[in-house]
């Protein structure tokens, strides 16, 4: 892992928001709404409009306008709500702690899962257990996000009374109702990303079982179960993490659902209503925030590859 | 008392619903307990808190929490007093006189004064704040303290209906010095004279208030904190209820009040409601310029199908006119029914005997809308018309379609007042002329009404406005919908209002098996 | 052909997938005159009914036969989910053969341009587009062939590269094979297989992509029969019946599981050196 290869990584990680920058600005640029008419309201005078699009720059052409803005987020300056009249930055920061709960604790219960699912699938291999992991992932995979949540609620919360139905504490003010609170959404959102991961972990495992290297292994007389942890798993978990990191698109596609059947104010629910109200600031830094998430998640994914393939090899 | 015209349903015990009418004939009804927080869940995000500026049920809700009018509006329509102990208006009903309450405080401890009042409704009437109190607090020329407790209204022309019309949601009273200094720091704080004073405020989760010891009732409010709780499911609040993790819904649908109608520990709120979801035609534009094409599309209606339909059962039969019995000065006239051969023979005198051919838009929220457009579709195709339905995202309707075009469906929430709704959407000179009818005629009828006290007579002035609606179909108005809402048995002391958008929460109070409670 | 179906077939994942989005076909081609009533005929006083021998899923909330609605609900929803994953393949191939076959700084720059699109996740891409023509079908089919677009030009690129090379071409022809053989055997299943495989799986993700855009008010439109149409609006009618939503959920999940399933098949089948 050279230095030009970190650098070069940067590299595309600001070209990909660069990309996504002009991406987003050109979307809501031709999002058919008047920004002057979606701040001041349906009671606006003309002349109220008019001076509210000079102020703002929407009489400017589109090239200045991206500048302006482009020029603010760099100054970490993502502008000002339509909605709320507030700045949108700090109010979507908040909003992305929140996600980030909900999506860190997701990855960990898929990762405490998946991974064991996939080994026990991989060793038992054509036996029942494979069989009934093999099954089960079928089915998460083709579950949408919205059905799972609806028919988890209806059981769990309205039939069972076992978990509240929806809402959101944070956990610094109270750990349990939090929690209580975050084990259902927690639950569906990973669903998807168990039945995949523990696939790719069976299916490389296998694979890799298979190879010259571990054969040699074993054919040296080492214990079976060194063989799979020390030889077999190392190897088969190194492209589980680029698998992973890959998912963190659909695990932040399912936020934004999950967040909106179970009310909780996280950055997919922002996005949501402000899609839904034209809010275009909170729409385009909402958009960045999403990709920079993901490009940062597969840029430190790619970083960590890197360094334990190498491991891997001189071990 | 017009409370008879109201039809109390679902499982609340008549003391309740009595409780919230008359809030100070207490008779056999418990006595309010103080204490405990009240959790409020609304639909939709509190994305405004400067009370000049709210657009939508939860910031109305936030304001009046916050804050006070000089009126405040009963669940009877009529004006109650707030900041203004009494009024009083000239012979002609052009000048106003309003007697402020004396000793008030903001919450910031400073007085509240006459200059406060003038200087909030000089910034609602502003046109650069553009606040949506601007239209609907009367035809207001001038406001003037007459002395620290005295303000004088002066209007350009007579207007019956002052007194209701200044309990709008957004004519709240903030301090002088806001508004001359940091006007704008009313979106993230505020600074009223309401019963709750702003905890802490987070657009898209909650909004937290706690009571103000200082408020002019030193009775009120009993509720120690108010949280409102910001659920965009309905699925989800309807969930929370029942699970007891809330006290309240603000606004329910026809469905989800029947899931609850009948649960343990749970009331379920009901009133009959001016609120209505029409269809408008462009009269400037053909084939909807001619009043028989209009007509006959009116006579395709079933409207007791569109009732069951649009509101599960919950609402009334409309007349093609925005009045109804939840209104006062209200008369009915004859009901239109569906009549397919008449509709049939007044598209052939109107020239298209083989009926035609129009799209209809309707905006995606609420989803209403649609199933108004749907409904409609399927009735007029027995009379030959053929309607394409168009569904487009609600920003974009109104930008594009809104006021300017040809047939299109609107929702519109129940006005305080006849002379607000029609004044609203059909004068000539109506904020949002969305059909740009303008007749004259109806024009001078609904000046001649604003500007008459006597009852009997601008009952009959209403009325004959409502015939002329009713003869050339501005816009089809098939059924009001009744407002639904729903509690926990341990809240008290609270009803839900017909206008939807007014809540009075300073009279709520939780008994004593309430979980917030002690 | 023959050999290639009972490879297909012989595979668990295989069988149960051809007979899945078979079964699903059938509904789709057919459903017009299985249906025993309108997807929209509405009986009052047959609402939210059980599964009985007259309805066999069931009644809605406006006593609309569910079997009806879901057979009808099969052609928009799987019709346009295969159409949406087509066009979105199609795009994503011109784009990543054509960077391929340009290669060099224009590859580059391509791809690097396509990778990143791929930051913004499928579903909000999607929002994003539906949100900007309007809500309706045929937007949210544009709205997903775009959001499938950068990754099926990234395989397609990688199976374009493979293609140029060509080493098992050139052994075929180094042991004498006739051309019709090579360009059947060798060429054809190396260059269409990877992307039939992965635009199989995708017609899944397109099911549950456009089941979500409705669900979240963004696609289809009331009265459509859209699966996630009808689960989103049976979720208000819990408490009179569960059948109105658990038939469209399940017909979302089957459609998924069998294209899912059927990819593996596929992929198994044509790719018989693992």
């Amino acid at each position: 892992m050279s230095a030009s290869y970190i650098l070069k990584r940067v590299a595309l990680t600001f070209y990909t928001l660069f990309v996504v920058s002009v991406l987003v600005f050109g979307i809501t640029q031709i999002l058919p709404a008047d920004a002057a008419v979606m701040m001041l309201g349906e009671n606006a005078t003309p002349e109220a409009l008019e001076a509210l699009r000079q102020q703002m720059g929407l009489n400017d052409p589109v090239w200045l306008q991206y500048l302006h803005w482009a020029g603010g987020v760099i100054r970490w300056d993502f502008g000002i709500s339509m909605r709320t009249g507030q700045p949108v930055g700090p109010a979507l920061f908040s909003a992305l702690g929140t996600s980030l709960t909900l999506a860190v604790l997701a990855l960990a219960l898929m990762l405490v899962l998946a991974v064991p699912m996939g080994i026990i699938a991989a060793v038992r291999r054509g036996k029942l257990a494979d069989l009934a992991v093999g099954f089960l992932s079928y089915v998460g995979v083709s579950l949408p996000e919205f059905v799972t949540a609806t028919l988890a609620v209806l059981l769990i919360a309205d039939f069972w009374g076992w978990l509240p139905p929806a809402g959101y504490i944070p956990l610094t003010q109270d750990f349990v109702g939090g929690i209580e609170r975050l084990i259902l959404p927690v639950t569906v959102v990973s669903v998807m990303m168990i039945a995949h991961v523990s696939r790719m972990v069976r299916s490389e495992l296998v694979d890799v079982m298979h190879t010259d290297y571990v054969r040699a292994a074993r054919l040296k007389g080492l214990h079976p179960r060194r063989v799979l942890f020390r030889h077999g798993l190392r190897n088969a978990l190194l492209p589980t993490i680029t698998i992973v990191a890959l998912d963190v698109g659909y695990l932040l596609g399912g936020v934004i659902v999950v967040e909106e059947i179970f009310s909780i104010p996280g950055i997919g629910r922002s996005l949501m209503s402000a899609i839904q109200a034209r809010d275009l600031p909170v729409i385009q830094a909402g958009v960045m925030i999403m990709a920079a998430t993901y490009s940062i998640v597969n840029f430190a994914a790619d970083l960590m590859y890197a360094w334990l393939d190498k491991r891997i090899q001189y071990d | 008392m017009p409370f008879n015209r109201r039809a109390f349903l679902g499982s609340t015990v008549a003391a309740t619903a009595l409780a919230a009418v008359f809030p100070r004939v207490s008779l056999a009804q418990p006595t309010p307990e103080a204490g405990g927080t009240l959790r409020v869940a609304v639909d939709q995000a509190v994305s405004v808190l400067h009370p000049l500026l709210t657009r939508v049920n939860p910031e109305y809700l936030t304001a009046e929490l916050l804050y006070s009018g000089l009126t405040r509006l009963g669940r009877d329509m009529l004006a109650e007093p707030d900041l203004a102990l009494s009024w009083e208006g000239n012979e002609d009903l052009s000048v106003w006189t309003f007697n402020i309450r004396p000793d008030v405080t903001f919450h910031d401890g400073t007085p509240c004064t006459a200059d406060d009042v003038v200087a909030s409704f000089q910034a609602i009437l502003n046109p650069d704040l553009s606040s949506p109190a601007r239209n609907n607090v009367g035809p207001i020329d001038k406001v003037e303290a007459v002395d620290a407790t005295t303000v004088r209204f002066t209007l350009t022309s007579p207007y019956a209906d002052l007194p209701v019309a200044l309990a709008y949601n957004n004519a709240r009273i903030i301090p002088a010095s806001v508004i001359a200094g940091d006007f704008d720091s009313l979106r993230s704080t505020a600074n009223g004279t309401g019963p709750f004073r702003l905890v802490s405020y987070e657009p898209d989760r909650m909004v937290v208030v706690e009571k103000n010891p200082d408020y002019y009732d030193p009775a009120r409010p009993y509720l120690d904190r108010v949280e409102l709780h910001v659920f965009p499911d309905f699925g989800a609040q309807v969930s929370s209820l029942m699970a007891g993790d809330i006290d309240m819904i603000s606004t329910l649908g026809p469905n989800d009040f029947l899931r609850l109608d009948g649960q343990d520990g749970i009331d379920v709120l009901r009133s009959e409601s001016g609120q209505f979801c029409n269809v408008n035609f462009g009269t400037d534009i053909a084939p909807f310029d001619d009043p028989r094409v209009r007509r006959a599309l009116a006579l395709t209606v079933d409207r007791d199908a569109m009732v069951d339909f649009m509101t599960e059962g919950f609402g009334t039969k409309g007349n093609d006119t925005p009045l109804n019995s939840s209104y006062p000065f209200f008369k009915p006239l004859t009901q239109r029914e569906q009549n397919i051969a008449e509709a049939k023979a007044l598209l052939a005198e109107a020239g298209l005997p083989d009926g035609f051919e129009a799209e209809l838009v309707a905006s995606d929220r609420p989803a209403i809308r649609t199933q108004l457009a749907v409904a409609l579709r399927e009735m007029a195709k027995e009379a030959g018309i053929t309607i394409n339905v168009i569904t487009m995202p609600h920003a974009t309707y109104l930008d594009q379609v809104w006021t300017k075009g040809a047939f299109y469906v609107g929702f519109y929430n129940m006005q305080p007042t006849p002379d607000g709704i029609l004044k609203l959407l059909f004068t000539s000179d109506a904020a949002w002329n969305e059909t740009r009818w303008n007749n004259s005629d109806f024009d001078a009828l609904v000046n001649r009404a604003r500007s008459t006290l006597d009852t009997a007579e601008r009952t009959d002035l209403y009325t004959q406005a409502q015939a002329m609606m009713n003869d050339e179909v501005p816009s089809i108005i098939p059924a009001f919908f009744d407002v639904l809402g729903a509690k926990r048995t341990w809240m008290q002391g609270y009803d839900i209002h017909p206008r939807a958008s007014v809540f009075r929460l300073d009279h709520a109070w939780l008994d004593a098996s309430a979980p917030t409670k002690g | 052909m023959t050999d290639f179906l009972g490879r297909l077939l012989r595979t668990p994942q295989g069988f149960l997938g051809c007979l899945i989005v078979g079964l699903i076909f059938v509904a789709v081609l057919g459903g017009h005159w299985l249906t025993p009533f309108g997807p929209e005929d509405m009986q009052a006083l047959a609402r939210y009914k059980a599964p009985s021998a007259e309805h066999w899923l069931g009644t809605d909330q406006y006593g609309r036969d569910i079997l009806s609605r879901l057979l009808d609900g099969a052609r928009s929803t799987v019709v346009m989910a295969v159409a949406a994953t087509v066009i979105g393949t199609l795009g994503g191939a011109i784009l990543g053969t054509g960077s391929a076959y340009l290669g060099g700084r224009a590859d580059e720059f391509i791809m690097r341009t396509v990778d990143a699109v791929m930051a913004i996740p499928s579903l909000l891409l999607a929002l994003l587009v539906v949100s900007l023509l309007g809500s309706n079908s045929a937007n949210a089919l544009l709205a997903i062939a775009i959001a499938f677009m950068p990754s099926m030009a990234r395989i397609s690129r990688s199976v374009a590269l493979t293609v140029r090379k060509q080493e098992y071409v050139s052994a075929a022809i180094a042991r004498g094979e006739g051309s019709g053989y090579i360009v059947l055997r060798e060429m054809l299943p190396n260059v269409i297989a990877p992307i039939v495989v992965e635009m199989t799986i995708r017609v899944s993700f397109a099911v549950m992509l456009f089941a979500t855009l409705s669900f979240l008010g963004l696609g289809a439109q009331p009265p459509a029969t859209d699966w996630g149409l009808m689960v989103s609006e049976a979720r208000q009618y819990l408490h009179r019946s569960y059948w109105i939503l658990l038939w469209p959920s399940a017909a979302i999940a089957l459609t998924a599981i069998g294209f899912n399933l059927l990819g593996d098949g596929l992929r198994d089948a044509l790719n018989p050196r693992t």
